[in-house]
């Protein structure tokens, strides 16, 4: 699972990849036209549906916490 | 009332020594007293419209947080997974519907309050309201605040129904989060589950912090009052000339110095509203991050009236997004254009999220057509940002100072352009700016005519000493200082010098009286 987010984040965004801070929106690494490619990319890979409640900036703050994210999100499906 | 009146600094002294002198748990008290004396002195009618919109919100909150305590309920009666699934669906498509209506209202309200007062002249033309109805929706149904509280609102609505906070279950709380004083005239907007942790906490007097909150209020007023009213001489007087048009060349020095006024004039105020909450130790949020160094335009709104980009982005554009229409839109267009059509919900919800700000800023078609214009500009330049970076590799351009002030000045001649459709007078006068810029632009004659536009020479000279001042600033909190802790750790004479020079600037050369209001401020109008 960590690898195809992994790759989905260098295709859309691949300073992200690089990012080692915790505040990946709000500095601009990741711009919200983005995260909705980002976030409609990971609902069709894996078959979740990512709720607008979802996409704050704690669950965008670097890769790992996408990651979190997706992992939550196929938990509970 | 205003912040700079005395009636403000007044009412400023009393609830500031109120606050500190009562007991911990009721400080939020004083502010809620403060902030409706505020509101009642400075509308001198009554706030109808705050409490509909409070009661309204009270009652959402009330309702979702029930609605998620029966869910819990349920859920832990449910053994199968797919039960659990069904019911969290079925109480969770409740609670949205309750949201969207309160959205839809609210927003809804927001806007036909204001385009109402444009409809107003004509409907009373028309003979189909009494002589009474424009100071009916003046006092009562267009009061002050509408805007911020609406919104607030809205994303308190919001965040409890994505239990991002929880409900509030003391009315008059939630009424202080929607109408603090410092904040309920032009912003920031802040965020329900912060603002409420600050209001919760208790504060201690703290003779520093009480300073540099002063501080900031009175620096703010220095922009508000030495730049932007000393700017607005001279841009006023340019744009009101009525029929007699002005060379290109003072046009554009013009919308040059526009730019500065809406900059120093918002950004002032946020420095008071920042200020005067900082002595209460109420934290907002920062609502400008220095946009005329931005290098891009995507990065001058992230930078610029940061806290209203943030509510369109997370209440408007990924609720549109991540909706199931949005949804249906976007899988469609990714099986009809593989490559591009990823792109469709996002160009569509930066669209509408720039339409609705300019609808929100203005009610002339120049807003809506402002708006357009930056829609489009974001969504060209985001989609084809892959793009950019192969031309930039294949034209070996790098990261260098020169290119990062190419980047700069590209970005203020997209603003200027811009701030044309917003400051002229009607779409007409924006439309012989543009040509005077282009084909009319008579430099020799502007350099000579400049000083008869309401500015002498001396005036453009204390203009421009006091805009050093405001970049060197600019300049040292770019690079990550507070400029108050860099002056309080000088020696004394320095330190007070500097306190006393900005003071007495602010006396000496700020615009005060005559027929200008110098009160008012340019974004209390939007």
């Amino acid at each position: 699972m960590e690898e195809k987010v992994l790759e989905i984040l260098e295709e859309y965004c691949e300073e992200a990849l690089d990012y080692t801070g915790d505040n990946m929106m709000e500095e601009g690494v990741i711009d919200s036209f983005t995260v909705i490619n980002i976030v409609s990319e990971l609902e069709d890979v894996f078959d979740i549906e990512i709720d607008a409640k979802y996409v704050v900036a704690e669950n965008f703050r670097n890769k790992e916490s996408i990651m979190d994210l997706v992992k939550r999100l196929v938990d509970d499906e | 009332m205003q912040f700079l009146s005395s009636s403000f600094v007044i009412l400023w002294v009393i609830c500031f020594a109120l606050y500190y002198l009562v007991p911990k748990k009721w400080q939020w008290v004083i502010l809620a007293a403060a902030s409706g004396l505020f509101y009642v002195i400075g509308t001198g009618g009554i706030p109808v419209g705050l409490l509909l919109t409070g009661a309204g919100a009270y009652a959402c909150g009330i309702y979702l947080k029930r609605s998620l305590a029966a869910q819990g309920q349920a859920l832990s009666a449910c053994v199968e997974k797919e039960k659990k699934k069904t019911v969290k669906q079925g109480f969770e498509r409740r609670r949205k519907r309750v949201q969207i209506l309160y959205f839809v209202l609210g927003l809804g309200i927001l806007l036909f309050t204001k385009y109402m007062v444009v409809l107003l002249p004509f409907l009373q033309n028309a003979g189909l309201t009494g002589l009474r109805a424009d100071a009916f929706f003046a006092r009562v149904v267009m009061p002050l605040g509408i805007s911020f509280y609406t919104l607030t609102a809205i994303g308190y609505v919001v965040d409890v129904g994505r239990e991002q906070c929880g409900a509030q279950e003391n009315f008059l709380k939630l009424l202080l989060y929607l109408a603090y004083f410092p904040a309920i005239t032009q912003g920031p907007f802040h965020r329900y589950g912060k603002l409420q942790e600050e209001f919760e906490r208790p504060h201690v007097f703290d003779y520093e912090r009480m300073l540099f909150g002063v501080q900031r209020f009175v620096w703010g007023a220095f922009k508000k009052l030495v730049i932007a009213d000393r700017i607005n001489l001279f841009v006023g007087s340019v744009f009101g000339g009525g029929g007699n048009a002005a060379p290109g060349s003072i046009y554009a020095l013009a919308v040059v110095l526009y730019m500065l006024q809406l900059y120093a004039d918002f950004s002032g105020y946020m420095d008071m509203a920042l200020g005067v909450s900082e002595t209460f130790d109420i934290i907002l949020p920062e609502n400008f991050r220095r946009p005329y160094f931005s290098k891009s335009v995507a990065e001058f709104w992230r930078r610029w009236h940061i806290t209203l980009g943030t509510w369109f982005k997370d209440y408007v554009m990924f609720s549109f997004v991540m909706s199931s229409a949005g949804r249906k839109i976007g899988k469609g267009a990714k099986k009809r254009w593989p490559k591009m059509g990823k792109h469709v919900t996002g160009i569509i919800g930066t669209m509408f999220v720039w339409l609705l700000t300019g609808a929100w800023h203005g009610r002339t078609v120049s807003y809506l057509l402002w708006g357009i214009y930056y829609g489009v500009i974001m969504c060209v330049s985001l989609v084809l940002e892959p793009q950019y970076a192969l031309w930039r590799e294949k034209l070996h351009i790098k990261e260098s100072r020169l290119n990062g002030l190419f980047c700069m000045a590209r970005t203020w001649v997209i603003v200027f352009f811009a701030d044309v459709l917003i400051r002229a007078e009607s779409l007409s006068q924006a439309g012989q700016i543009y040509r005077s810029l282009l084909l009319d632009f008579r430099l020799r004659e502007g350099v000579f005519d400049v000083t008869s536009y309401g500015l002498s020479k001396y005036g453009f000279l204390l203009l421009a000493a006091a805009c050093l001042l405001w970049l060197a600033v600019s300049l040292l909190e770019e690079r990550g200082k507070d400029v108050r802790r860099v002056l309080s750790a000088r020696p004394m004479p320095v330190r007070w010098g500097c306190y006393y020079g900005v003071v007495l600037l602010l006396i000496v050369t700020g615009i005060y009286g005559g027929s200008y209001d110098t009160a008012a401020f340019l974004y209390q109008s939007f």
